[in-house]
Protein backbone atom coordinates (compact mmCIF):
# COMPACT_ATOMS: atom_id res chain seq x y z
CA UNK A 1 0.00 0.00 0.00
CA UNK A 2 0.99 3.34 -0.63
CA UNK A 3 2.80 5.27 2.49
CA UNK A 4 2.70 1.74 4.10
CA UNK A 5 5.10 2.06 7.57
CA UNK A 6 7.67 0.04 8.11
CA UNK A 7 9.24 0.10 12.05
CA UNK A 8 12.22 -1.63 12.50
CA UNK A 9 14.10 -2.37 15.35
CA UNK A 10 17.48 -2.76 15.98
CA UNK A 11 20.37 -3.44 19.04
CA UNK A 12 23.32 -1.08 19.21
CA UNK A 13 26.66 -2.19 20.55
CA UNK A 14 27.60 -0.48 23.52
CA UNK A 15 24.12 1.83 23.15
CA UNK A 16 20.83 1.97 23.44
CA UNK A 17 18.49 0.10 21.26
CA UNK A 18 16.20 1.96 18.34
CA UNK A 19 13.12 1.64 16.80
CA UNK A 20 13.10 3.54 13.46
CA UNK A 21 9.44 3.83 11.60
CA UNK A 22 9.76 5.06 7.94
CA UNK A 23 6.55 5.84 5.88
CA UNK A 24 3.50 6.52 7.12
CA UNK A 25 1.94 5.04 10.67
CA UNK A 26 -1.48 5.11 12.52
CA UNK A 27 -3.75 2.50 13.53
CA UNK A 28 -3.01 -0.13 11.13
CA UNK A 29 0.68 0.07 12.57
CA UNK A 30 0.29 1.00 16.58
CA UNK A 31 -0.40 -2.51 17.50
CA UNK A 32 3.41 -3.55 16.03
CA UNK A 33 4.63 -0.42 17.52
CA UNK A 34 3.41 -1.37 20.57
CA UNK A 35 4.79 -4.91 20.57
CA UNK A 36 8.38 -3.85 19.88
CA UNK A 37 8.60 -1.31 22.77
CA UNK A 38 7.09 -3.79 25.10
CA UNK A 39 10.09 -6.51 23.93
CA UNK A 40 12.21 -3.29 25.63
CA UNK A 41 9.78 -1.91 27.89
CA UNK A 42 11.09 -3.30 31.05
CA UNK A 43 14.79 -4.02 30.56
CA UNK A 44 16.22 -0.92 28.30
CA UNK A 45 16.12 2.62 27.71
CA UNK A 46 14.44 2.87 23.99
CA UNK A 47 15.34 5.34 21.22
CA UNK A 48 12.25 6.06 18.65
CA UNK A 49 13.95 7.56 15.50
CA UNK A 50 11.22 9.46 13.72
CA UNK A 51 13.73 10.83 10.97
CA UNK A 52 12.40 8.88 8.31
CA UNK A 53 8.62 9.25 9.49
CA UNK A 54 6.33 11.14 7.04
CA UNK A 55 3.10 10.47 8.94
CA UNK A 56 1.54 10.02 12.40
CA UNK A 57 -1.62 9.63 13.90
CA UNK A 58 -2.66 10.25 17.32
CA UNK A 59 -2.76 6.20 17.88
CA UNK A 60 1.34 6.51 17.27
CA UNK A 61 1.08 9.03 19.76
CA UNK A 62 -0.78 7.45 22.23
CA UNK A 63 1.69 4.25 21.86
CA UNK A 64 4.55 6.37 22.50
CA UNK A 65 3.48 8.26 25.58
CA UNK A 66 2.80 4.67 26.59
CA UNK A 67 6.28 3.76 25.97
CA UNK A 68 7.60 7.11 27.89
CA UNK A 69 5.31 6.62 30.83
CA UNK A 70 6.42 2.55 31.14
CA UNK A 71 10.40 3.93 30.73
CA UNK A 72 9.70 6.15 33.52
CA UNK A 73 7.98 4.30 35.87
CA UNK A 74 10.96 1.66 35.44
CA UNK A 75 13.30 4.84 36.03
CA UNK A 76 14.59 4.53 32.15
CA UNK A 77 15.12 6.82 29.17
CA UNK A 78 13.04 7.43 26.57
CA UNK A 79 13.89 9.31 23.98
CA UNK A 80 12.65 10.36 20.08
CA UNK A 81 15.26 11.42 17.37
CA UNK A 82 13.79 14.40 15.19
CA UNK A 83 16.40 15.84 13.25
CA UNK A 84 16.01 19.17 11.55
CA UNK A 85 15.12 17.20 8.06
CA UNK A 86 12.11 14.89 9.43
CA UNK A 87 9.07 15.29 7.68
CA UNK A 88 7.37 18.75 8.74
CA UNK A 89 3.95 16.82 9.45
CA UNK A 90 5.76 14.75 12.28
CA UNK A 91 6.88 18.24 13.85
CA UNK A 92 3.64 19.76 13.81
CA UNK A 93 1.66 16.96 15.41
CA UNK A 94 3.87 17.03 18.35
CA UNK A 95 3.45 20.76 18.09
CA UNK A 96 -0.49 20.63 17.84
CA UNK A 97 -0.79 18.19 21.28
CA UNK A 98 1.96 19.78 23.27
CA UNK A 99 3.87 16.67 23.29
CA UNK A 100 7.54 18.25 22.00
CA UNK A 101 7.40 19.14 25.51
CA UNK A 102 6.90 16.18 27.14
CA UNK A 103 9.24 13.86 25.59
CA UNK A 104 12.92 14.12 25.34
CA UNK A 105 13.37 14.78 21.61
CA UNK A 106 17.02 14.58 20.31
CA UNK A 107 18.56 16.02 16.44
CA UNK A 108 20.45 12.82 15.47
CA UNK A 109 20.45 9.28 16.75
CA UNK A 110 24.59 10.02 18.42
CA UNK A 111 22.85 12.84 20.44
CA UNK A 112 20.16 10.57 21.37
CA UNK A 113 22.52 7.95 22.70
CA UNK A 114 24.65 10.47 24.31
CA UNK A 115 21.89 12.52 25.88
CA UNK A 116 20.14 9.41 27.35
CA UNK A 117 23.59 7.57 28.99
CA UNK A 118 23.88 11.05 30.77
CA UNK A 119 20.38 9.54 32.27
CA UNK A 120 21.71 6.94 33.68
CA UNK A 121 22.68 4.59 30.18
CA UNK A 122 24.97 1.94 29.31
CA UNK A 123 28.86 3.24 30.14
CA UNK B 1 -30.88 21.20 -1.68
CA UNK B 2 -28.40 18.19 -0.96
CA UNK B 3 -25.28 19.35 -2.47
CA UNK B 4 -23.35 16.40 -4.93
CA UNK B 5 -20.08 15.16 -3.82
CA UNK B 6 -16.73 15.44 -6.26
CA UNK B 7 -15.57 12.34 -4.66
CA UNK B 8 -17.26 9.69 -2.72
CA UNK B 9 -15.28 6.42 -0.95
CA UNK B 10 -16.64 3.92 0.94
CA UNK B 11 -14.43 1.42 2.62
CA UNK B 12 -14.43 -1.52 4.73
CA UNK B 13 -14.18 0.18 8.68
CA UNK B 14 -10.94 -1.88 9.73
CA UNK B 15 -7.54 -0.68 10.21
CA UNK B 16 -5.90 -0.57 6.58
CA UNK B 17 -8.71 1.57 5.34
CA UNK B 18 -7.31 4.41 7.23
CA UNK B 19 -4.39 5.05 4.93
CA UNK B 20 -6.72 4.15 1.70
CA UNK B 21 -8.65 7.19 2.87
CA UNK B 22 -5.75 9.12 3.54
CA UNK B 23 -4.35 8.74 0.33
CA UNK B 24 -7.17 10.15 -1.51
CA UNK B 25 -7.64 12.90 0.53
CA UNK B 26 -3.92 13.60 0.14
CA UNK B 27 -4.40 13.51 -3.93
CA UNK B 28 -7.54 15.29 -3.99
CA UNK B 29 -5.58 18.21 -1.81
CA UNK B 30 -2.61 17.70 -4.37
CA UNK B 31 -5.13 18.02 -7.34
CA UNK B 32 -6.67 21.67 -6.06
CA UNK B 33 -3.21 22.88 -5.76
CA UNK B 34 -2.99 22.76 -1.53
CA UNK B 35 0.64 23.66 -0.46
CA UNK B 36 2.24 20.76 1.76
CA UNK B 37 1.26 21.71 5.37
CA UNK B 38 -2.10 22.17 4.09
CA UNK B 39 -2.16 18.75 2.43
CA UNK B 40 -0.48 17.39 5.60
CA UNK B 41 -3.24 18.99 7.90
CA UNK B 42 -6.40 17.82 5.98
CA UNK B 43 -4.70 14.24 5.89
CA UNK B 44 -4.26 13.94 9.65
CA UNK B 45 -7.89 15.37 10.25
CA UNK B 46 -9.60 12.95 8.16
CA UNK B 47 -7.05 10.23 9.63
CA UNK B 48 -8.39 10.84 12.66
CA UNK B 49 -11.95 10.64 11.44
CA UNK B 50 -11.84 7.35 10.17
CA UNK B 51 -10.00 6.29 13.28
CA UNK B 52 -12.91 7.18 15.53
CA UNK B 53 -15.03 4.83 12.83
CA UNK B 54 -12.63 2.09 13.18
CA UNK B 55 -12.29 2.27 16.97
CA UNK B 56 -15.99 3.44 18.16
CA UNK B 57 -18.60 3.08 15.41
CA UNK B 58 -19.03 -0.30 15.18
CA UNK B 59 -17.96 -1.93 18.51
CA UNK B 60 -20.00 -4.72 19.61
CA UNK B 61 -21.91 -4.66 16.32
CA UNK B 62 -21.65 -6.45 12.97
CA UNK B 63 -18.34 -4.96 11.19
CA UNK B 64 -19.62 -1.61 9.06
CA UNK B 65 -18.02 0.80 6.43
CA UNK B 66 -16.62 4.56 6.54
CA UNK B 67 -18.14 6.54 4.07
CA UNK B 68 -16.31 9.58 2.74
CA UNK B 69 -17.50 12.43 0.52
CA UNK B 70 -15.24 15.25 -0.59
CA UNK B 71 -16.43 18.59 -1.58
CA UNK B 72 -14.21 21.35 -3.65
CA UNK B 73 -14.43 24.41 -3.91
CA UNK B 74 -11.79 26.52 -5.32
CA UNK B 75 -10.63 27.82 -1.94
CA UNK B 76 -12.29 25.42 0.39
CA UNK B 77 -12.68 21.68 0.81
CA UNK B 78 -15.09 19.81 2.80
CA UNK B 79 -14.62 16.23 3.44
CA UNK B 80 -17.83 14.69 4.95
CA UNK B 81 -17.19 11.46 7.15
CA UNK B 82 -19.75 9.33 7.78
CA UNK B 83 -20.70 6.12 9.63
CA UNK B 84 -23.81 3.50 9.96
CA UNK B 85 -22.63 2.42 13.67
CA UNK B 86 -24.15 3.11 17.24
CA UNK B 87 -23.23 7.08 17.34
CA UNK B 88 -20.97 9.25 19.54
CA UNK B 89 -20.81 7.28 22.36
CA UNK B 90 -18.60 8.22 25.51
CA UNK B 91 -15.47 5.72 24.66
CA UNK B 92 -13.69 3.84 28.05
CA UNK B 93 -10.15 5.04 27.42
CA UNK B 94 -8.58 1.73 27.28
CA UNK B 95 -6.03 3.50 25.40
CA UNK B 96 -5.14 6.25 23.26
CA UNK B 97 -4.93 9.46 24.47
CA UNK B 98 -8.83 11.13 23.74
CA UNK B 99 -6.74 13.24 21.05
CA UNK B 100 -8.52 12.49 17.98
CA UNK B 101 -11.67 15.04 17.81
CA UNK B 102 -9.04 18.60 19.42
CA UNK B 103 -6.59 17.43 17.07
CA UNK B 104 -9.24 17.41 14.10
CA UNK B 105 -11.14 20.88 15.98
CA UNK B 106 -7.93 22.65 16.03
CA UNK B 107 -7.11 21.52 12.06
CA UNK B 108 -10.24 22.76 10.67
CA UNK B 109 -12.22 26.17 9.76
CA UNK B 110 -15.21 24.49 10.51
CA UNK B 111 -16.34 21.28 12.18
CA UNK B 112 -20.07 19.74 13.07
CA UNK B 113 -20.83 16.65 14.00
CA UNK B 114 -24.44 15.35 13.99
CA UNK B 115 -26.19 12.26 14.40
CA UNK B 116 -28.60 11.63 11.97
CA UNK B 117 -31.92 10.15 12.36
CA UNK B 118 -31.23 7.01 10.77
CA UNK B 119 -28.23 6.59 13.31
CA UNK B 120 -24.52 6.78 12.81
CA UNK B 121 -22.17 10.07 13.20
CA UNK B 122 -21.29 12.42 10.57
CA UNK B 123 -18.22 14.23 10.67
CA UNK B 124 -18.27 17.56 8.82
CA UNK B 125 -14.66 19.23 8.46
CA UNK B 126 -14.02 22.33 6.45
CA UNK B 127 -10.91 23.13 5.11
CA UNK B 128 -9.53 26.36 3.32
CA UNK B 129 -6.71 25.66 0.54
CA UNK B 130 -5.50 28.91 0.61
CA UNK B 131 -3.39 30.81 3.32
CA UNK B 132 -5.35 33.90 3.47
CA UNK B 133 -2.68 35.28 6.19
CA UNK B 134 0.53 36.16 4.56
CA UNK B 135 1.70 36.49 7.73
CA UNK B 136 1.09 32.89 9.46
Amino acid sequence: MTGAGRIEATAVDGGWPVIALSGEHDLSTAPELRARLHEFAEADAVIIDLDETTFVDSSILGVLVGGLRRARESDLPFGIVLGDEAHPAIRRIFELTGLHDVFPIYPTRALAQAGLSGDGGPS
Amino acid sequence: MTATADVTLVVPAVPDSIAVIRQTVSGICEALGADARTVGDIKLAATEACTNVVLHAYAGREPGSIELDAFATEDELRLLVRDRGAGMTPAPMAEGLGLGLPLIAALTSTLTIIEPDEGGTEVSMTFALRDTNPDS
